[in-house]
């Protein structure tokens, strides 16, 4: 393989005149995945996606151009073909982008702390350990119907420059591993997964469960569900888990501050500086894994070659920043906040999260569930939407009735639906315990992207639907 | 060139112990022009070669790929699906197909492709543009795409399959709403496209935006009610479509998560509804001469007048159930085939959609879904989007805050009309399709 390097990139940028910035991302990544189904192999694969993504800012318009091919020659195609297409807008757009904003770029090489490179551990012990794991599923319980288990890793190396100063070296590694069980009973079957996902190594990957524990908390969930009634509809006291806590930071909260979706109308577009939630809620996007380290949407430069910081997106209740660009940054003249992110090296960079959680605070479970008269511990985030207007409808594993302060019997597939920022004013209880639980998870804004979030245990006023 | 590649490649993974080997590469040209916010946003282009590798090493497969088609890189992706299949689990079934028979299809390149430039491309985006806001100052436009693609595809495995051709394909799209002060109507989305330079029409589409989005200006809450359900062909890709094409797919017949398993030759739908999948369509954005495993395409009825008629298989799952591939094998060089549909048809109704609309003594029309649809067990729930209230034979008025709840397959039996108008949505032609005895709850 053709080898990559900064300097070599930094040649082929000086070929770019008379444009306002240019930018050269090398990307290449190697993902190898495994899914295992009822004992038969689904999908295996190992693929290669390596090269150079050209993106040019000329008369305040952008072109964009990629190639699979390194070699000089083809980078300095892609880099014409940029050119000629940001010229191709210049007649044509109405607001042309007035300048970038200023930001901290990153100059230097940067790798996340790994314990066990995934590179040593050979396909065939990875085999093993999707196929026993899934073969332990469906052994544990004859009431266990069906099983699958997938293990999926992505290996990159990115190199960006840029013609404000970025030069990065950038190394990363995240595995992901799950397991998902159906358990039937007369007539009735119930899905349950358990999974885990990290940026980091193999023994990062199994460090807080080992496989083992993994699949075995999924069959029981799944055998457990089977006995569990419907919860009963009705808006109420929820405590939610730190999965589900991540999942509606990011799916109903994160993307209405997206700075691209700010300035095209998004509900929060005048609330800088408002209270949106209770006193309670410090909501966080962060490149870095913050409190907890390993999270799966670790960044430490974005694919601007800005340097990837912790952005309060809500503090003690406020609402203080959305999330940018170096393009929305200027527009509403703050700083850049490292959300330019691209899936591939064909991709642009576009504004997404990383990890977004809510920061912990004072209370014990024990405690929450005490105080409580009436209500829920709803457990495993599940996939659900979110629309514009920041209302969401979230599925969850399990849900516990709460009644006197006592956890009583166990529901099933309760959804868990209200107003995000009304459901955050609600918030009377932060639990002081911490663990990001989405990290399996894509999220899906044109291009995929891994991204985790998380936080303590919440307590809220929620809307507790039946069936699912 | 890109056969030649793939025979390397074959040739290479036999030499290496590979009992069957097979390599599928593909080049695309693509340009792509996006539209948001009422403005241009960025014109992106971009040339691909990639290669996937599948051997079997005594029935165990192994699959490697890499976006090159450079002879070092593409060797190394050989030696890589030769060590996984060593170390991966057999399967009796695992085995590729034979040389067979292919009638390459004919109106699917358009030789004007070759000079049709990113300039094109920016051309008609602004045409878009333009026509959205000649139509009513109050259309607004939050996104949408032109991209113009010339695919090359080819395939060769170790039972002398050897296949390649050439696909063009433009397409286009516009979302967004009507905006009138503090009135914004519900999003649309429009689609369509061709593989011929001279059928490109943007206008069109745009215009059946502009008019869709200022029609449901004004939107009113309704009563609850019970009626017929008019679902536009977005509305029925969403619903219909998407259900139908995982309860057909054999591999989810075979997994038990089908409602269809074990539903051959029984009515599983109104006798109204013909449904067929058919790559050799050539007016379908999916159509092609042969499948991800060089099978040849054929025209596969699926559902015929409400009775169902077959699954779609690729051969690994077609060896399972000891029938043949139907040439549904689908997927990119990045992936070992996995079963899909390709042009999905729903035949034609025989009435205009204002006499269908004339039929309906209370209902709602449905342009887009917004919801949970399961397809396992085909309960759906959601919100309705660009609604109207239809009342004895007439539309009424654009509704909001409507949401819509029950059950695709029960839905597929209480079919009562579809129109003549059809739509092409992605690979998809739809009509507009009434479906009775759903209830609607207002706000």
């Amino acid at each position: 393989m053709q080898k990559v390097f900064v300097d070599d990139l930094r040649k082929v940028l000086e070929h770019a005149r008379s444009v306002s910035y240019a930018e050269i991302r090398y990307h290449s990544r190697l993902l190898n995945e495994i899914r295992i189904s009822n004992g038969e192999l689904e999908r295996i694969r190992s693929v290669v996606n390596d090269g150079a993504g050209i993106r040019v800012l000329v008369d305040g318009c952008w072109g964009f151009s990629s190639t699979s091919e390194t070699s000089n020659e083809s980078l300095l195609d892609a880099m014409h073909a940029a050119l000629s297409s940001a010229g191709l807008l210049s007649r044509g757009k109405q607001r042309k982008v007035s300048k970038l904003a200023d930001a901290k770029l990153a100059v230097g090489t940067f790798k996340p702390v790994i314990n066990g490179r995934l590179e040593d551990y050979s396909i065939e012990d990875k085999v093993k350990l999707v196929k026993d794991s899934e073969a332990y599923a469906r052994r544990y319980s004859s009431k266990i119907k069906s099983a699958s288990c997938v293990y999926r890793e992505t290996i990159d190396h990115k190199i960006i420059v840029n013609s404000d100063g970025a030069s990065a070296e950038i190394f990363d590694s995240k595995p992901e591993f799950s397991l998902t069980a159906v358990a039937a009973e007369s007539g009735i079957s119930v899905t349950a997964s358990e999974g885990i996902g990290v940026t980091g190594g193999w023994k990062d990957l199994f460090a807080s469960k080992s496989a083992r524990d993994i699949t075995k908390e999924a069959v029981q969930k799944a055998v457990k569900l089977l006995k569990a009634k419907q919860p009963k509809g009705e808006r109420t006291n929820v405590i939610l888990d730190p999965g589900m806590v991540g999942l509606i930071s990011h799916e109903a909260i994160g993307h209405t501050v997206e700075a691209d979706f700010v300035l095209s109308g998004s509900i929060v577009k005048d609330k800088i500086g408002q209270k949106v939630a209770s006193d309670l809620i410090t909501l966080v996007d962060s490149g870095p894994s913050q409190i907890q380290g390993f999270a799966a949407g670790t960044i430490f430069v974005d694919d601007e070659g800005v340097i990837a910081g912790r952005t309060a997106i809500i503090e003690n209740g406020i609402l203080s920043s959305f999330l940018h660009n170096r393009e929305t940054a200027a527009i509403l003249d703050v700083e850049p906040t490292g959300n330019a992110r691209a899936f591939e090296y064909d991709d642009e960079p576009l504004i997404r999260m990383r990890n977004t959680y809510i920061e912990p605070k004072d209370y014990t479970l024990d405690e929450m569930i005490k105080e409580t008269k009436h209500g829920y511990l709803i457990k495993g985030a599940r996939n659900g939407q979110a629309d514009a207007n920041g209302e969401f409808m979230f599925g969850s594993q399990e849900a516990y009735l709460i009644d006197s302060g006592e956890i009583k019997q166990l529901c099933r597939g309760a959804s868990i639906s209200g107003q995000a920022f009304d459901v955050l004013m609600s918030v009377d209880a932060v639990g002081k315990d911490f663990k990001y639980d989405i990290g399996t998870g894509y999220c899906g804004k044109y291009q995929p992207m891994k991204v985790d979030g998380g936080g303590p245990h919440i307590r809220c006023t929620a809307i507790v639907g039946g069936l699912q | 060139m890109l056969l030649e590649t793939c025979s390397y490649a074959v040739k290479e993974a036999l030499k290496q112990k590979a009992d069957e080997a097979e390599a599928y590469a593909s080049l695309e040209r693509e340009s792509e022009v996006f539209i948001e916010n009422n403005d241009l946003k960025q014109v992106k282009s971009h040339k691909i070669g990639s290669i996937g590798i599948r051997v079997f090493v005594k029935n165990s497969l192994g699959f490697a790929s890499v976006n090159s088609l450079e002879k070092n890189k593409v060797l190394d992706a050989v030696n890589k699906a030769i060590k996984i299949a060593q170390v991966s689990p057999k399967n009796k079934h695992n085995r590729l197909p034979e040389k067979n028979s292919v009638a390459m299809l004919k109106g699917i390149y358009d030789s004007n492709a070759e000079g049709f430039e990113p300039a094109d491309a920016t051309k008609f985006a602004i045409e878009m543009l333009k026509t959205a806001k000649s139509y009513d100052p109050r259309v607004s436009v939050d996104s949408g795409t032109f991209n113009s693609s010339i695919l090359t595809h080819a395939l060769c495995n170790s039972n002398k399959i050897e296949l390649e051709e050439m696909i063009s394909v433009f397409s286009w799209n516009i979302m967004g709403m009507a905006i009138d002060g503090s009135d914004v109507s519900n999003f649309d989305f429009q689609f369509n496209g061709t593989h011929s330079v001279k059928d490109i029409d943007v206008i069109a589409t745009v215009e059946d935006f502009a008019k869709t989005v200022m029609k449901s200006l004004n939107a009113r809450k309704i009563e609850s009610l019970k009626g017929s359900m008019l679902l536009g062909p977005n509305a029925g890709y969403e619903l219909i479509q998407s259900v139908l094409t995982f309860a057909i797919n054999s591999n989810n017949v075979q997994k038990k998560i089908s409602r269809f398993a074990k539903k051959i030759g029984k009515k599983v739908a109104s006798n109204k509804l013909t449904v067929v999948d058919d790559a050799t369509f050539t007016d379908g954005l999916a159509a092609e001469s042969f499948d991800r495993e060089g099978v040849s395409h054929k025209k596969n009825i699926i559902i015929d007048k409400g009775v169902l008629k077959r699954y779609i298989y690729n051969t690994y799952t077609a060896g399972k159930d000891r029938t043949k591939s139907t040439g549904n094998a689908s997927g990119s060089t990045s992936s070992p085939p996995s079963v899909g549909s390709t042009n999905i048809i729903f035949e034609r109704g025989n009435r205009d959609l204002d006499h269908l609309i004339s039929e309906i003594k209370k209902g709602v029309m449905i342009n887009r879904f917004s919801g949970n649809v399961n397809p396992v067990n085909g309960d759906f729930s959601g919100v309705v989007k660009g609604g109207h209230l239809i009342k004895n034979g007439s539309v009424v008025c654009p509704v909001k805050e409507v949401m819509v709840a029950g059950n695709v397959f029960d839905s597929l039996k209480n079919i009562s009309g579809l129109s003549r108008e059809r739509k092409k949505i992605f690979d998809s032609f739809l009509p507009y399709i009434a479906v009775e005895g759903i209830s609607f709850t207002g706000g």
